[in-house]
């Protein structure tokens, strides 16, 4: 009898092990360095470190990032228009969360 | 195949100017942006009104759709005539951004695929170039079991993927993929060489794999904590008793509710929820349910309660 052996490809939880460069970000998210720059200046994004060379986004920020790009894109928001449509979102995502929790059948 | 009518897609008169095609355009986008409207079907329906205004806002494109005449009913069945798009030419330039692979049969078959950049910059890459492959993003549905105990979970993805004539097509790629323990909804998996194939040396991108939770019918899920509503007996919530729960884990653990627990009063079993460095907790929500009187016996037992109490549960409302 044989046994298949199958190789389980595992990944990393972007949220709670990587950082990510900007170049990685930009990758990412198909979002040029200079929007994602954009992002840093309107306080969308807060990453780590001094200068956009050493930036380091935590896993947190892929998420944002992602959606930022997509309003962007889809809905040719300016980066101001982006970043309030997140904080809303943010917020309904509260609003949400708060429902959830207290829900009873 | 079905025809779709794009103008009552974007809710427009054929008519419609540019300005008012864009208008409606923006209104039903910002409406069914799957990032902003989380309702079952708004993806489709913003794929939808994607699709009709990548035609309408192009002015060949639009030429072409209305020399079909105004008499096609959306959903009607439909072959394109030959020729039909004899004489207009296409600058097919990046459609639908993130949604690539999306368009309809219909759409398809009028104007062909989008054409999809490698890279992410467009352009076509000269011989010998080297650069990393593009990194693609997929959804993934597993059961918050999977997040207590991990898993080893098969997935098929439709990617699509592009020939060496440059023809575009969906094809089904399968993976097996770990899923680790402690992993939260809306979290990434980042699967590291699984994007799209690099050029030269310049390696494959990166998978992205986001993470949701099947709908669960007894567990509500916030981060890393975790709910569940316990349907209680007036009885046990008044007397007290032990129950047993079942935790999304799989196993059984015995619970004791106090005397006097009310409906809404969450218990919280510490570092029950979804496991990880710092563990979420599983609330129990307390559910105190009524059950009817039908027999004579049950009704007696409800007249019983009520000389056994002086309980006036309205007297705030002074009625």
């Amino acid at each position: 009898m044989t046994q298949t052996q199958i190789t389980w490809i595992t990944g990393s939880v972007v949220e709670e092990e990587v950082h990510m460069s900007i170049v990685e970000i930009s990758r990412a998210t198909r979002a040029p360095e200079d929007l994602i720059m954009s992002w840093v200046s309107e306080g969308v994004l807060s990453p780590a470190g001094s200068s956009p060379e050493d930036w380091r986004f935590s896993g947190e920020s892929l998420k944002r990032a992602k959606t930022a790009a997509h309003l962007t894109h889809d809905l040719e928001l300016n980066t101001p228009g982006v970043a309030l449509a997140l904080d809303l979102l943010d917020e309904i995502s509260r609003l949400r969360n708060q429902i959830l929790r207290e829900k009873i059948i | 195949m079905k025809f779709r009518d794009y103008y009552e897609t974007l809710g427009v008169a054929r008519g419609a100017t540019e300005a008012e095609i864009k208008a409606a355009y923006r209104k039903l986008a910002r409406k069914y942006h799957p990032d902003v409207n989380k309702e079952a079907g708004a993806e489709e329906q913003f794929k939808e009104v994607g699709e009709a205004y990548a035609v309408l806002k192009d002015t060949e494109k639009r030429a072409a759709y209305d020399r079909m005449g105004a008499n096609w009913k959306n959903g009607q069945d439909f072959t394109p005539p030959p020729n039909w798009n004899e004489g207009f030419e296409y600058s097919d330039s990046n459609f639908g951004g993130g949604y690539e692979g999306d368009q309809s049969e219909f759409f398809e078959s009028l104007f062909g695929r989008g054409r999809h950049t490698q890279g992410g910059r467009g352009g076509n890459p000269r011989q010998g170039m080297n650069f990393k492959g593009q990194d693609h993003h997929a959804k993934i549905l597993i059961d918050l079991a999977d997040a207590y105990n991990g898993a080893q979970r098969t997935i098929a993805l439709h990617m699509p993927t592009q020939d060496a004539n440059g023809h575009v097509s969906t094809q089904e790629r399968k993976l097996d993929v770990s899923i680790p323990k402690g992993i939260k909804a809306g979290q990434n998996l980042r699967l590291a060489g699984q994007g799209g194939p690099g050029m030269g040396s310049g390696g494959a991108g990166d998978l992205y794999l986001e993470i949701d939770f099947h709908p669960n019918p007894i567990y509500r899920v916030d981060g890393k904590d975790v709910y569940l509503d316990l349907p209680l007996a007036p009885w046990e919530a008044a007397l007290g008793t032990t129950v047993n729960i079942p935790t999304p884990a799989g196993s059984t653990l015995e619970l004791k509710i106090p005397a006097g627990t009310a409906t809404g009063r969450k218990m919280r079993l510490k570092e029950k929820g979804i496991p990880s460095k710092e563990a979420g907790d599983l609330y129990v929500v307390p559910n105190i349910v009524l059950p009817g009187a039908e027999t004579d016996a049950q009704k007696e037992a409800y007249q019983a309660l009520e000389k056994a109490f002086d309980f006036k549960p309205r007297n705030h409302l002074k009625g």
